[in-house]
C-alpha cells in the first residue's frame, strides 16, 4: 500500500491547503494586513535580494543550453513557456523552501504562539505579509529574469551559433511577440508565485516536531511546489495560447 | 574600509568555492569507497532505490505529461498548424522530450522531491548527532550512508528518463488529437528522427544529473547545522544548489553533445 502514500498524503493536505489559502488571501484582501505594511516592505527587500542572484544566474544558463536557433524559436520559448518555468523551479527552491524554513523555525520555538499572546494576529502577520510582499516585488523581478532571458539567448543564438546576423535575430524576435504576450506570461508567473508562497507558508505555518520536523515540512513543500508549478504552466499554456497562436503570419 | 569592503566581496565567493570543493571531494571520496571492498551497503541501497521510485512516480508523471502537453506540445503545434505541417510535430519531440524536457524534468523532479527528501534525512540524522555516533562506533558514514544513496539516485534517475520519455510522448499524442489531427505521421516522424544517439545521450545526461542530485543533497545533509532553522535552511540551499549545477551541467553536455554528433540535428 505504500505505494499510493504520495496520493493519499497529498488529497489528505489539499483540503487542509486549500482552507489555509482561502483565509490568507482573504486576510489580505480586507485590508487588515496594511497594518503590518513596514514587515510587508521587509519581506520585498529579502525577496529581491534573495532572488535576484539565483534566478538571473538560473535564467543564464537555463536559455542558453536551450538549442534555439532562430528568433522565432527564442522569442515564443523564452517568453511563453522557460522563464515561466525557470522562474516556478527558482521560486520554488529559493523562496519556497525559504518561507518553510523560517516561518517552521517560528513554529517550532513557540515564536507564533507568542505573537498570538501579545494580540497580533500571526497569520496576517507571518503569511498574510508575504503573500502581499510577492505580488508587490515578483513582477518586477519577473520582468528582469525576463530580460537576462532575451540577452541569454541573444548571446546563444547570434554570438555564439553565429547563423542569423543581430538584426536578422531581432526582426524575427520582435515580431513574434506582442504586450499582451508578456501580459499572459507575467500572469503564469504571478500564478505560480502565489501557488508557491502559500504552499510555503502553510507547510511553515503548520510545522511540528523539532528541528527535524522542519526539514521534513521543507522537503515535502517541494513535492507540492514542483507539481504544481508544472500544472500551472500547462493550464497557462492551454488558457492563453491554446486555440490562439497569436503569429504575425497565417490567418 | 578597504579591509572591511574586500571581506565583504571575497568572503561569500570564497565560501562558495569552499562548498564546491567540498563536495568535489566528497565526490572523490564517494567513488573511492564504493568501489573498494567491502561493499556493506547492499540493503540501504535497496532501501534508497525503493524509496526514490515510491515518491517520485507520481510527481514525475504529472509534471511531464503536463509539461510536454503544454510547451512544446501545443505551441510548436500551433506553429506547424500555421504551415499545415503538423505531422512535423513528431519530429520535433525528439528534440524537446528526448534531448531536453524529458532529462530536465527528470532531474527537477528528482532533486525537489528525493533529493530534499534525503538532505531533510541526512540533516536530522546530524542534528541529533546520530552520525557522530555512527563515526565512534566505527562505521563510515560515507561508506554506509553516501555510497547507496549515489549509486540508487543515479540508477532511478536514468530509469524515471525513460520513464519521462514515454509520458512525455504521451503528452506529445494529447496534444496532436487536441487538433484533430491523426496519430499515424506524429509517430512515423517521430521515429524517422528518433537516434540512439539521443537516447544514450539523454540516459547518460540523467545519470550524471542523479549523481548531482545525491552528492548536493548529502553534502548539504551532512553539514546541517545552527538549531531549530537549521535543516530547513540546508535543504533549502541544497536544492537551489541543485538546479543550478542542473541547469549549468545541461548547457555544457548539450554543447558537447550537439558538437561532436552533428548528425543528431538534421532533421529528417
Amino acid at each position: 500500500m505504500t505505494w499510493l502514500t504520495v496520493p493519499r498524503d497529498w488529497i489528505a493536505s489539499f483540503g487542509e491547503i486549500a482552507k489555509f489559502c482561502g483565509r490568507v488571501i482573504a486576510l489580505v484582501w480586507s485590508g487588515r494586513v496594511f497594518v503590518f505594511f513596514g514587515e510587508a516592505l521587509r519581506q520585498a527587500g529579502i525577496l529581491i535580494l534573495g532572488l535576484q542572484c539565483g534566478i538571473e544566474g538560473a535564467y543564464f544558463s537555463r536559455s542558453v543550453g536551450a538549442p534555439a536557433n532562430a528568433g522565432v524559436f527564442s522569442a515564443w520559448c523564452d517568453l511563453r513557456e522557460i522563464i515561466p518555468y525557470a522562474f516556478g523551479y527558482m521560486m520554488a527552491a529559493k523562496v519556497g523552501t525559504g518561507l518553510v524554513a523560517e516561518i517552521g523555525a517560528m513554529r517550532i520555538s513557540d515564536e507564533i504562539d507568542a505573537l498570538e499572546v501579545m494580540g497580533i494576529s500571526s497569520m496576517t502577520f507571518l503569511c498574510a505579509t508575504r503573500l502581499l510582499a510577492a505580488w508587490m516585488v515578483l513582477p518586477f523581478v519577473y520582468i528582469a529574469a525576463i530580460g537576462a532571458g532575451f540577452l541569454a539567448s541573444y548571446i546563444a543564438v547570434v554570438q555564439q551559433i553565429g547563423e542569423v546576423s543581430s538584426g536578422g535575430f531581432f526582426l524575427i524576435f520582435w515580431m513574434f511577440q506582442n504586450p499582451p504576450d508578456l501580459l499572459y506570461s507575467l500572469i503564469k508567473g504571478m500564478a505560480m508565485a502565489t501557488l508557491i508562497v502559500l504552499v510555503g507558508a502553510y507547510y511553515g505555518y503548520t510545522a511540528s516536531g523539532g528541528p527535524v520536523g522542519v526539514g521534513t515540512a521543507t522537503a515535502k513543500s517541494m513535492v507540492l511546489n514542483v507539481v504544481g508549478v508544472h500544472v500551472v504552466g500547462m493550464l497557462g499554456t492551454q488558457v492563453f495560447w491554446g486555440a490562439n497562436p497569436r503569429a504575425p503570419i497565417g490567418g | 574600509m578597504v579591509r572591511a569592503l574586500a571581506d565583504r566581496a571575497f568572503l561569500p565567493t570564497k565560501s562558495v568555492l569552499e562548498q564546491v570543493g567540498d563536495m568535489m571531494i566528497l565526490t572523490g571520496k564517494t567513488i573511492w569507497s564504493a568501489l573498494r571492498p567491502p561493499y556493506p551497503y547492499g540493503g540501504e541501497f535497496v532501501n534508497q532505490f525503493l524509496f526514490a521510485l515510491r515518491l517520485c512516480w507520481l510527481p514525475l508523471l504529472i509534471s511531464t505529461l503536463a509539461i510536454s502537453y503544454g510547451a512544446p506540445g501545443l505551441q510548436a503545434g500551433n506553429f506547424l498548424v500555421l504551415f499545415g505541417a503538423l505531422d512535423r510535430l513528431g519530429g520535433f519531440f525528439v528534440l524537446t522530450s528526448i534531448r531536453e524536457f524529458g532529462p530536465s524534468v527528470t532531474a527537477i523532479i528528482l532533486a525537489g522531491v528525493a533529493g530534499t527528501a534525503i538532505t531533510a534525512d541526512l540533516g536530522a540524522r546530524k542534528i541529533r548527532e546520530e552520525l557522530d555516533a555512527l563515526q565512534v562506533l566505527g562505521v563510515d558514514p560515507v561508506k554506509n550512508l553516501v555510497v547507496p544513496r549515489f549509486l540508487a539516485l543515479m540508477i532511478v534517475t536514468a530509469l524515471f528518463d525513460i520513464y519521462a520519455i514515454i509520458f512525455g510522448i504521451v503528452g506529445g499524442m494529447l496534444a496532436t488529437m487536441s487538433f484533430g489531427a491523426p496519430l499515424g505521421p506524429f509517430f512515423s516522424t517521430l521515429l524517422t528522427n528518433a537516434s540512439v544517439t539521443d537516447l544514450w545521450g539523454s540516459v547518460a545526461k540523467t545519470t550524471i544529473y542523479g549523481a548531482i542530485i545525491a552528492i548536493v543533497a548529502c553534502y548539504k545533509g551532512m553539514t546541517a547545522s545552527g538549531g531549530a532553522e537549521g535543516v530547513g535552511r540546508s535543504v533549502n540551499q541544497g536544492v537551489v544548489i541543485t538546479f543550478l549545477g542542473i541547469f549549468a551541467f545541461n548547457y555544457v553536455f548539450t554543447q558537447t553533445l550537439l558538437a561532436t554528433h552533428p548528425e543528431i540535428s538534421i532533421i529528417k
